[in-house]
C-alpha cells in the first residue's frame, strides 16, 4: 500500500505547479481528517479550518462584494459587481433601486461554489478570489450562493436552496440591465456546483424561467457502475473512488445507490430532456480527474437530447485547475467562459 | 519533466527553469489568495511535510479523523505548522528539512501580475473592511426613502446646515407612520431619527443620555441573555484565559467592567475541573461607584465567592471603583509578582480613545495600554466591537453606524423572549444615540475595526494568540443552541 502511494504522490507532483500541489493537497489531507467512516462529518473542525473572507464594498482589484440575506431561505448570497467608475461612490451602500445599466446587457452568473456538497461556502477565500476573477474577466455580476451542505443536508436540498437563488435573483430590480430591463442569468459551478447548475437549470426550464447558458466546470456526477477513468486514475491525482462515494452517500438519500438521477443523469433512472427549453452548456472537462468519463456521458447525453453543448476537454488539467493562475488551463476557461456570456455572441 | 516545464519558463526570469520570480522570503502570493501563508522558500518542504502526512495517515491503524478531532489545531492558515501539529499528534517525529528533490523546478509564474491578489496581510490590514449586509427587510419605497433622507440629513449636520436638517427630521416622521416601525428599516430608522433629532434639537452640552450606572447594568445584563455576541465573547475569552493559567498556581484576574460578573462564573467552575485541581483565584473587578449608598462591586464579588467555595476553588474578590477607566491605576490593582495575571477587557478599551483632556503628554489609551503591558500579564483578551464609528467625519460615522446597528437590530429579531429583546434594544439604542448624537469627551462609544486596535495593541507590545480549535468547536456547539438559520461567517479572532 505505501508503495503504491509513493507513485500516486509522484504522478501528481509532476503535473501541476509547486503551489497548487500544496493547496489541493492540504484540501485532501484535511478532507480526510474530516470524513468519518461511519459516514458523519466533522462540521466543527471543517469550519475551524475553512479559510474565509469577509465581504468587502471598497474594491480591490476592481471588485467589490456585499453578503445579501435572502429571506425566504435564511441563506447568503454574496453577489460580486465591478468597482463603480466614480470612485467617490466607492464603499457607499447599493444602490437597490437602480438597474445595473439600462443600455448595455450585464451577465449575472450565479455560480455554485464545489466541495462535494460538503465542504466550502461562498465566503471560502478560494472561491471569493475565484469569483473575483470571473467579474472581471467577463465583465458580469456574480452571484454566489451559500447552499446548505451534506451531511447535515441531504438531497434535495442544494437543489432547493440553487432554485431559491435563481428566484431571488432574477426578482432584484437592481441586478436588470439592458433596454429590455431583465436580468441576463447564466448558471456555473464546479464540482457539486456544476451538478448543483445542472438541476436547477432543468428545474428553471420547467418553470419557464429563462437561464441564458450552464457552465460545468468538472461538474461532480457518477453512477453505480465503475468506469474505466476511475479506475485507472483512482489516488492519482488527488481524488480516490472511495472519497467519491463517500460524498455520495453522505448527499444521497438513506439508502440510495449512486444511479440515482440526482448522480446519473442519463442513466437508468435518468429523466430525459427532450423538448424542455434546456440553456445552451459549457461543460469543462479536466483530463486528469477520474469522473471524466460521467462528464462525458453527460455531454453525450445533452448532445442526444438536442441541446446546444461546448466540450472543453483540457488534457492534462487535474481538478481544481482554476483556483490558482499559474497555468496555461486558467486563462484558456476564462476566455471560453467571457465568450459563452459575451452578449454579442 | 513536467507538460508545464515549457509554459512556465517562458514566463521566468531566467533560462533555467529552477530561478524564482519572487524573492524567497516573501509569502507565496496565490497561495495568499486562497488564505494560506507559506513563504515561496518553503514550499518544497511543506510539500514533502505534506506528503510524509499523507503516507502517515495512511499506515495508521486507528481511526484517523478521531486522533484528529482530538488533536488541537491552531492557525490552519500557516500550513507547515498545521501539518506538524498533526505529525506529533499521531506520534510521528517531524521531519528535518533535507535537500531531496523530490519536487521538479516547477516555478510560479505569475503570468498576468494584475490577476495575483495581494498578500493576504496587505489585504486584511490596509483596506479598512465595511461588511455591509443590504437592508433588504421592506423594499418597499418607503424604507429606501427613509435610510436615503437619513443620509442627506446627516450630511447637513455635517455641512452645519441645522435648518434643513430639522424639516427632513420632520419629513422622515412622516415617512415613519407610513412604514412597520416594529421591526426591520423602519424600527432602526426611528431610533436614528431620534438620536440626530437630540443632536439638531436638544441645546449643546446636555448630560449624556446614559442613566444610572444602575440602568446600564441592568440593560446589560438584558442585552447580554438576548444575542449570543456577550456569551461568545466571555466563552471564548475565558478559554483563553484558561489556558494561559495552564500551570500557575496562584491566578489573577483583572476584569475592566465588572458589571454583574456575569463572565466568571464558567471561568471559576473550569478551573474547578482542572487536572490537577484549581489554582488560587483573584479576581480584581473595576466598575463605576454606586451613587446610592450601596456596594455593588462588592455584592456582586460576595456572589462569586459564594459560588467558589461551592466548587472548592479559593477565591478573593476586590472591587474597585472608578467613574473611568483612566482613572485606575496599577497600584491600586494590587498584583504581586509571584501570581498568573489575566486582564479582560470587554468593550471598554474604546472608551479611552477620546481627545486628551488632562493635557498629559500620553493619550489616555497609550497610558492604560502601558500599565497593562508593564503588569506583564500571561495573557490580555480583549472584546470590542468590529465598527469604525470614530471616524472624524460625522457623515461617515453615521451611515457607518447606519448599517453596523441595522446588522444587529436583524440579528436580534431572532429572539423572541420578552423583556430581554425589548431592553437589549435599548441598550443598543443607548450606543447609538451616543455615537450620533455626542461629541468631545461625552462620545465614549468610540469603536474601531479589528486592524487598528491590531496595530495599536501590537505597538503596546503585545502579540495576537490564535484561536485554537478547541475552543472553536466548542463555540460552534453553543451556536447550535441558538437554532439560527441563518449561515453565521465564521470571523478569525485574534485575541
Amino acid at each position: 500500500m505505501a508503495g503504491d502511494n509513493e507513485v500516486n504522490l509522484n504522478e501528481s507532483k509532476r503535473v501541476v505547479p509547486l503551489n497548487t500541489w500544496v493547496l489541493i493537497s492540504n484540501f485532501k489531507l484535511a478532507y480526510n481528517l474530516l470524513r468519518r467512516a461511519d459516514g458523519t462529518f466533522d462540521r466543527a473542525l471543517a469550519e475551524f479550518l475553512e479559510r474565509t473572507v469577509a465581504p468587502n464594498t471598497f474594491p480591490v482589484d476592481g471588485v467589490f462584494s456585499v453578503d445579501h440575506l435572502d429571506r425566504s431561505t435564511g441563506l447568503l448570497n454574496r453577489v460580486y459587481q465591478p468597482a463603480p467608475e466614480n470612485e467617490a461612490q466607492w464603499g457607499r451602500m447599493v444602490d437597490l433601486e437602480k438597474p445595473l445599466s439600462t443600455t448595455k446587457i450585464i451577465p449575472v452568473i450565479i455560480f455554485f461554489h464545489g466541495g462535494s456538497f460538503t465542504h466550502s461556502s461562498a465566503n471560502s477565500a478560494i472561491y471569493d478570489t475565484f469569483c473575483r476573477r470571473l467579474v472581471n474577466n467577463c465583465k458580469a455580476v456574480v452571484v454566489s450562493v451559500n447552499y446548505r451542505r451534506s451531511p447535515e443536508h441531504k438531497y434535495p436540498c442544494a437543489y432547493d436552496d440553487g432554485w431559491a437563488a435563481l428566484k431571488w435573483v432574477v426578482t432584484r430590480t437592481w441586478l436588470q440591465s439592458g433596454k429590455d430591463s431583465k436580468v441576463y442569468v447564466y448558471l456555473a459551478g464546479d464540482s457539486s456546483g456544476g451538478n448543483i447548475a445542472h438541476h436547477v437549470a432543468v428545474r428553471a426550464a420547467e418553470a419557464e424561467v429563462e437561464v441564458l447558458g450552464n457552465i460545468l466546470l468538472h461538474p461532480m456526477f457518477g453512477g453505480q457502475m465503475r468506469t474505466e477513468s476511475e479506475k485507472r486514475l483512482d489516488g492519482k491525482y488527488f481524488v480516490t473512488i472511495q472519497d467519491r462515494d463517500w460524498y455520495w452517500r453522505a448527499y444521497l438519500p438513506e439508502g440510495e445507490d449512486r444511479d440515482h438521477p440526482a448522480c446519473n443523469i442519463f442513466g437508468p433512472r435518468g429523466r430525459s430532456l427532450e423538448g424542455i427549453k434546456f440553456p445552451k452548456s459549457l461543460v469543462v472537462v479536466a483530463g486528469y480527474d477520474l469522473v471524466q468519463d460521467w462528464q462525458l456521458a453527460y455531454v453525450e447525453g445533452l448532445k442526444e437530447s438536442n441541446h446546444d453543448v461546448k466540450l472543453l476537454y483540457l488534457q492534462q488539467a487535474t481538478i481544481g485547475f482554476y483556483f490558482l493562475p499559474n497555468n496555461e488551463h486558467f486563462y484558456c476557461l476564462m476566455e471560453e467562459i467571457k465568450n459563452f456570456v459575451n452578449p454579442n455572441c | 519533466m513536467g507538460p508545464y516545464d515549457s509554459a512556465i519558463s517562458a514566463g521566468s526570469s531566467s533560462g533555467s527553469s529552477s530561478s524564482s520570480s519572487s524573492k524567497p522570503h516573501e509569502i507565496d502570493g496565490l497561495l495568499a489568495g486562497a488564505g494560506y501563508k507559506v513563504r515561496s522558500s518553503d514550499l518544497r518542504q511543506v510539500a514533502q511535510r505534506l506528503e510524509r502526512l499523507e503516507t502517515v495517515m495512511v499506515n495508521t491503524p486507528a481511526d484517523v479523523s478521531q486522533l484528529a478531532s482530538d488533536a488541537v489545531h491552531y492557525n490552519p492558515s500557516d500550513i507547515a505548522s498545521w501539518v506538524d501539529t498533526l505529525l506529533s499528534e499521531l506520534n510521528h517525529p517531524v521531519p528535518l528539512p533535507s535537500d531531496l528533490p523530490d519536487f521538479p523546478d516547477l516555478v510560479v509564474s505569475p503570468l498576468n501580475q494584475s490577476m495575483v491578489s495581494e498578500a493576504w496581510t496587505q489585504q486584511h490590514q490596509n483596506i479598512s473592511h465595511h461588511q455591509l449586509m443590504a437592508v433588504t427587510a421592506t423594499e418597499e419605497d418607503s424604507g429606501i426613502r427613509l435610510v436615503h433622507t437619513l443620509v442627506m440629513c446627516a450630511e447637513s449636520v455635517q455641512r452645519g446646515e441645522l435648518a434643513l436638517a430639522g424639516s427632513l427630521l420632520e419629513n422622515m416622521q412622516a415617512l415613519l407612520t407610513r412604514v412597520n416601525t416594529g421591526c426591520g428599516i423602519g424600527k432602526v430608522a426611528g431610533y436614528f431619527i431620534d438620536a440626530l433629532s437630540c443632536r439638531v434639537f436638544a441645546p449643546q452640552g446636555t448630560a449624556s443620555p446614559y442613566g444610572s450606572s444602575y440602568e446600564i447594568e441592568v440593560l446589560y445584563h438584558h442585552f447580554y441573555e438576548a444575542c449570543p455576541y456577550l456569551k461568545f465573547a466571555h466563552f471564548t475569552a475565558n478559554q483563553a484565559i484558561l489556558e494561559a493559567f495552564d500551570g500557575h498556581d496562584c491566578v489573577h484576574v483583572i476584569d475592566f467592567n465588572l458589571m454583574h460578573g456575569l463572565q466568571w462564573p464558567a471561568l471559576i467552575q473550569a478551573l474547578a475541573l482542572r487536572p490537577g485541581g484549581p489554582p488560587m483565584l483573584r479576581l480584581t473587578g473595576i466598575g463605576p461607584p454606586s451613587p446610592d449608598g450601596r456596594d455593588s462591586l462588592r455584592e456582586i464579588g460576595l456572589r462569586l465567592a459564594e459560588l467558589a467555595r461551592s466548587v472548592n476553588v479559593r477565591f478573593a474578590f476586590r472591587g474597585v471603583a472608578a467613574a473611568r477607566l483612566e482613572d485606575v491605576k496599577p497600584w491600586m490593582l494590587q498584583v504581586s509578582p509571584k501570581e498568573a495575571v489575566a486582564v479582560n477587557s470587554i468593550m471598554q478599551l474604546h472608551r479611552l480613545l477620546g481627545t486628551n483632556n488632562n493635557n498629559t503628554r500620553n493619550l489616555p489609551i497609550e497610558i492604560v495600554l502601558g500599565w497593562i503591558r508593564n503588569l506583564n500579564p500571561k495573557i490580555m483578551t480583549v472584546v470590542e466591537q468590529e465598527a469604525d464609528h470614530n471616524q472624524v467625519g460625522f457623515l461617515d460615522r453615521f451611515t457607518e453606524a447606519l448599517y453596523y446597528y441595522s446588522t444587529m437590530f436583524d440579528s436580534l429579531e431572532a429572539c423572541a423572549v420578552q423583556p430581554e429583546k425589548a431592553l437589549a434594544e435599548m441598550y443598543i439604542q443607548r450606543e447609538i444615540c451616543n455615537v450620533v448624537c455626542c461629541e468631545g469627551s461625552a462620545r465614549v462609544e468610540r469603536h474601531e475595526p479589528l486592524a487598528k486596535w491590531r496595530d495599536r495593541l501590537t505597538e503596546a507590545g503585545f502579540k495576537p494568540l490564535h484561536l485554537g480549535s478547541n475552543a472553536f468547536k466548542q463555540a460552534s456547539m453553543l451556536l447550535t443552541l441558538f437554532q439560527l438559520r441563518a449561515t453565521v461567517w465564521r470571523r478569525r479572532k485574534d485575541v
